[in-house]
């Protein structure tokens, strides 16, 4: 199963970007271009990894359990958990930072819309796994760092997939991924179909202090 | 296995201590202290597989990875060297000490210094070689320039023999984007003692690399890869010891003398290498026939044909350059480079000398901001032989250094730099008395160069040679006799020949016509490396005309395409409206913003462009941009069309020796342990716009760079971004810092976890909900 970059979702990059309505004179089609740039310039990889989940809610053979309540919710139903992680690569990073140099507006729109290739990665990424795991069902997929599930069990992902060398994402002492457009995550794995709770605010960590969704923006992340 | 050519290494470590009891989430390399016999029995059990070279268990030793471990580096590596050389039972093995990754990422990606890094290697050689290492191994690298910083450690502080051995993807890259030349290309000149692959991928996948390597090396080889592709589900490796061994035998037909096995590799495998080997020979292996300058991710071949050098990094005559350089404006010179590149440069020239400014220094850092931006070969200009090796250190790749000559004394001070760094060199035809009159004479300091070279174990193919040119006006003769020399030192010599040409035409009107001429004439005498401005878009045609007629752009497929978009002869189609300064900046367009700034300064002082036209053009995009008529990106178009506008204003103070325009700085970071950085980017675009210089510190920036970066350049405001909860501490650890530093300045905090009873709570001054108010707070601060 290879990693899929298929588009780019515009309205996601858009918002990134500050965009609330309004005239997109003359950006559509620089959108374009960088859309086009960033599908050509990513080298999306992906590392994921099936194991089993113990009554206790730690991982089998893995010694790690995923701490706090919203993971508890997750995998309430889930007999399996497979733990990810997906990059665009550095390519991505080199081009931005090369851009900015001449043109600081095109680097953030190529910037927004490498966040949102990211994201398309990851839901392909899903979607695959979706297929080939099927009877089982997939949880909503959730990130070390979202909710009360602490950043640093990045370290335990590290570990268990062994990213930097499988796909060369290193973690910096904070908890941070390098390249920049790399994102971890765990998702359940369930004999039933599972709640979709993605792009439901209520369920945030964020929800009291997020800016977009006191706009009436939801970023479909949570 | 008897009588052999060939090497054999061990396989795996890691996967066999796991198998031994090792728990998960331990380090392996403890093990050398508490459980040695452990470590020695796995070692053994190579040797008694056949293996003669044994990698010591010390992958993941180094200060970043092991410092809570309870363990010195030492310690560590003693213990591991100890458990090794305890499995040799006479067999006469040797132990490497084996070297992986830091685990942290070097800039420009990541933080982690050049010279960090070489310390901790340094630290982890010294080790090595005092418990009594017979070589050292560098593996599993994907970044070159953290395999540069291992090399030069290894080579300044110890005697080892050093093998290199990098980790490829399918596609001929590393994560990093190192390519197999270029791999080849810098570690060889560097002096590293065998090279090669480890890791990654299986032996099959391998050998396509392997055949491409050695055709840019002479140094023996190395295999060691992985038992073929992991399975994604579960990270099984597919190949059995038997096929493994197979698949990699043909890497022994390539002439690959020295082989292992790496991930989930074991003793069966390295035993059934060792039968698949015996009696075997390695394959022959034909001479490289390929060099060339390199980027770590671009390599620029030496084959004749013509490569053009990008001169425009030279403060020489460049009033506005010497400020850039002065003021240390690196974004400016940035713009030289990538523009350059744009227009079609293979090589960069890198000149930075200015009297009164500390060359070395400036030369380390200009060279380690280009190469995060561009990514062409660089050449060390300069006669500064500490700025030379100051350059040469930072490059990632293989450089040229520009420049010897035939005096004795800058050959001995540049030669054995170039021999050092594994550098190509510029060889000017010219000595103490200055340049000789005649092609013969220039001929004969070409003769002296390259035997000098050549006595320092630099190869012929590395000799670059500059027949020099003089300005035509004045010596019209001499023209001849450059082109005559020309010939002789490409023709007679076979060497590679670099020419400056826009001397040429100094003091003659239309100086285009002369320059381009010249230098069609000294392409077709066989100089293959003009240094000329790529910004002059004759001088880029001629070249590719000279392509097409020389038989070097195929089927003429870059010349049509350069001039496809536009029809050559027909001059740029111009609108007939005269346009105002006002409507240039709100359409984005630079050139004519550019344009229209220089024609009004033509009437105008400066600071009165400034205030009565650039920035008022500029509120006007800002109103627009609060009232939400536009959206970022426009305003973003607008505030670089604006910056056009100001450079033309700049220039031109720089040209008067006059001061700067800004009305204030401001230093802008996303906090330590933050990547989010969009938001703190708009904020930097919209407060630019409004005509603040900001210094952008990027993200995940240290709170001590943040205050020293504020000391050093005096800044008055602060902008700080976080978008984690977790990093708000960060936020109040560098506000803490700063207020302790007892530096006066505000603090502005912003982005979307912060509320302003937070950013209350944590010591700031300000808080901003978006971009748009973080501008009326600079005015209120700044003015
Ligand atoms: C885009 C995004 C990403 C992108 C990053 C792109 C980039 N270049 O920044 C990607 C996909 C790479 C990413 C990855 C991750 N992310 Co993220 N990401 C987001 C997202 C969806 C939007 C953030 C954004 O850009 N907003 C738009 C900008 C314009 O808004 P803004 O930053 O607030 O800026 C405005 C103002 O706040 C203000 N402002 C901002 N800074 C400043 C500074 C000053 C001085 C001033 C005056 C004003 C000011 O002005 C701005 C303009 O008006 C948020 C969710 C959310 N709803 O916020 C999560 C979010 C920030 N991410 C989160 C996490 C956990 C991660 C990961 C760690 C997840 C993982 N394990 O993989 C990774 C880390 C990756 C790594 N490399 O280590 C969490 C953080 C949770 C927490 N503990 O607080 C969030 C909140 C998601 C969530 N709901 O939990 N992410």
């Amino acid at each position: 199963m290879e990693p899929r970059l298929t588009g780019i979702n515009r309205r996601e990059a858009l918002i990134y970007l500050g965009y609330r309505g309004g005239a997109l004179e003359g950006v559509e089609e620089e959108l374009e271009r960088c859309e086009e740039l960033v599908l050509k310039t990513a080298r999306p990889r992906a590392v994921w990894r099936r194991f089993a989940l113990l009554p206790d809610g730690s991982l089998e053979g893995a010694d790690f359990r995923p701490e706090g309540e919203d993971v508890q919710a997750l995998l309430a139903e889930s007999r399996e958990a497979v733990l990810l992680a997906a990059t665009l690569g550095a390519e991505i990073e080199a081009l931005v930072r090369r851009t900015q140099v001449r043109d600081m507006g095109r680097a953030m729109l190529l910037d927004a819309c490498a966040s949102a290739a990211i994201e398309n990665v990851c839901d392909n990424l899903c979607a695959d796994l979706a297929a080939e795991l099927a009877p089982l069902h997939l949880t909503d997929r959730f990130s070390p760092g979202y909710g009360d599930l602490p950043l640093s069990c990045q370290a335990d992902f590290f570990r268990l997939l062994d990213i930097p060398r499988r796909i060369g994402v290193s973690l910096s002492p904070g908890g941070l991924m390098l390249p920049q457009k790399s994102v971890t995550a765990l998702l359940g794995l369930a004999d039933r179909p599972q709640p979709r709770r993605s792009g439901d605010c209520a369920v945030c960590g964020r929800f009291e202090d997020c800016s977009l969704r006191k706009e009436g923006i939801r970023c479909g992340r949570n | 296995m008897g009588e052999t050519e060939f090497t054999l290494l061990d396989g795996a470590m890691g996967t066999m201590l796991q198998a031994a009891g090792l728990p998960a989430g331990t380090l392996p390399e403890t093990w050398n202290i508490t459980r040695p016999e452990e470590v020695t029995a796995v070692h053994r059990r190579y040797v008694e597989a056949g293996s003669r070279v044994l990698y010591a268990n010390t992958f993941g030793v180094n200060r970043l990875k092991t410092a809570g471990c309870g363990y010195s580096v030492e310690e560590l590596v003693a213990a591991g060297i100890r458990a090794a050389r305890a499995a040799d039972r006479g067999e006469g093995v040797r132990v490497a000490l084996d070297v992986g990754p830091l685990g942290q990422l070097l800039e420009p990606l990541g933080s982690l210094r050049f010279e960090e890094a070489y310390d901790i290697f340094k630290e982890l050689v010294l080790a090595g070689e005092a418990a009594g290492a017979d070589l050292v191994v560098f593996e599993t690298m994907s970044d070159l320039y953290e395999m540069k910083a291992a090399v030069l450690a290894a080579k300044e502080n110890s005697r080892l023999p050093i093998w290199s051995t990098m980790t490829f993807e399918q596609s001929g890259r590393t994560f990093l984007g190192t390519t197999v030349p270029s791999m080849a290309l810098t570690l060889t000149g560097l002096g590293v003692d065998a090279l090669g692959f480890n890791c990654s991928l299986g032996p099959a996948e391998l050998l396509p690399l392997a055949e491409e390597l050695r055709r840019w090396t002479d140094l023996p080889l190395i295999l060691k890869p992985n038992a073929g592709l992991p399975d994604p589900a579960t990270g099984a490796y597919a190949l059995q010891a038997e096929d493994f061994a197979r698949q990699l035998v043909r890497g022994a037909e390539l002439g690959v003398t020295v082989l292992g096995g790496c991930c989930g590799t074991g003793p069966d495998y390295i035993r059934a290498l060792g039968r698949e080997l015996a009696g075997r020979k390695p394959g022959e292996r034909p001479a490289p026939d390929r060099r060339g300058l390199c980027s770590a991710s671009r390599t620029v071949p030496l084959d004749g044909r013509v490569r053009v050098v990008g001169e425009r990094i030279n403060p020489t005559g460049k009033k506005r350059f010497q400020q850039a350089l002065r003021e240390r404006d690196m974004d400016y010179i940035l713009q030289r480079g990538v523009e350059q590149q744009d227009a079609g440069a293979d090589i960069l020239d890198v000149n930075v000398g200015l009297p009164g400014l500390d060359e070395p220094a400036l030369m380390r850092e200009t060279v380690k901001a280009l190469q995060a931006v561009v990514d062409l070969p660089l050449q060390i200009d300069s006669s500064n032989p500490a700025a030379i090796e100051a350059g040469l250190r930072a490059v990632n790749g293989r450089a040229v250094v520009n420049s010897v000559n035939g005096d004795r004394e800058t050959l001995e001070a540049v030669l054995p730099l170039c021999k050092k760094y594994g550098a190509a060199v510029v060889g000017l035809c010219l000595d103490k008395n200055g340049v000789p009159r005649t092609a013969e004479e220039r001929l004969a300091i070409a003769r002296r160069i390259l035997a000098a070279a050549e006595a320092y174990g630099i190869p012929r193919e590395d000799v670059l040679i500059d027949c020099l040119t003089l300005t035509v006006s004045a010596q019209q003769e001499q023209a001849a006799e450059t082109l005559k020399a020309l010939r002789t030192v490409s023709g007679e010599l076979g060497l590679h020949t670099v020419l400056g040409v826009s001397n040429i035409s100094f003091g003659l009107p239309a100086r285009e016509q002369i320059t381009v001429s010249f230098l069609t004439q000294a392409l077709a005498a066989g100089m293959d490396l003009p240094i000329v401005n790529p910004n002059q878009a004759a001088v880029m045609d001629a070249v590719a005309a000279f392509r097409v007629l020389s038989g070097q752009d195929p089927n003429s497929a870059a010349y049509i395409e350069r001039f496809a978009a536009a029809p050559a002869g027909e001059p740029k189609p111009r609108t007939g409206e005269p346009m105002s300064l006002e409507t240039a900046v709100a359409k984005g367009l630079g050139a004519e913003a550019r344009a229209l700034t220089e024609q009004a300064l033509e009437s105008m002082e400066e600071l009165e462009v400034v205030n009565r036209l650039l920035i008022p053009a500029l509120d006007r995009v800002g109103e627009r941009y609060e009232r939400q008529e536009i959206f970022l990106p426009q305003l973003m178009s607008a505030a670089s069309a604006a910056c056009e506008g100001f450079e033309a204003v700049k220039a031109r103070m720089a040209r008067r020796g006059a001061g700067t325009v800004s009305k204030g700085k401001i230093l802008l970071a996303t906090v330590k342990g933050d990547i989010h950085d969009i938001g703190k980017n708009i904020v930097r675009v919209v407060l630019e716009n409004y005509g603040y210089t900001v210094l952008d510190l990027g993200r995940d920036v240290p709170a001590e760079e943040i205050v020293r970066t504020a000391i050093q350049e005096d800044v008055k405001l602060v902008g700080l971004s976080a978008l984690m909860t977790t990093t708000v501490p960060s936020m109040e650890e560098t506000i803490k810092a700063l207020r302790a530093s007892g530096h006066a300045c505000k603090v502005l905090v912003g982005g979307a976890v912060l509320t302003p009873e937070y950013a209350r709570q944590i010591g700031a001054d300000f808080y901003a909900k978006d971009a748009k108010q973080s501008a009326d707070i600079a005015r209120q601060v700044l003015g």
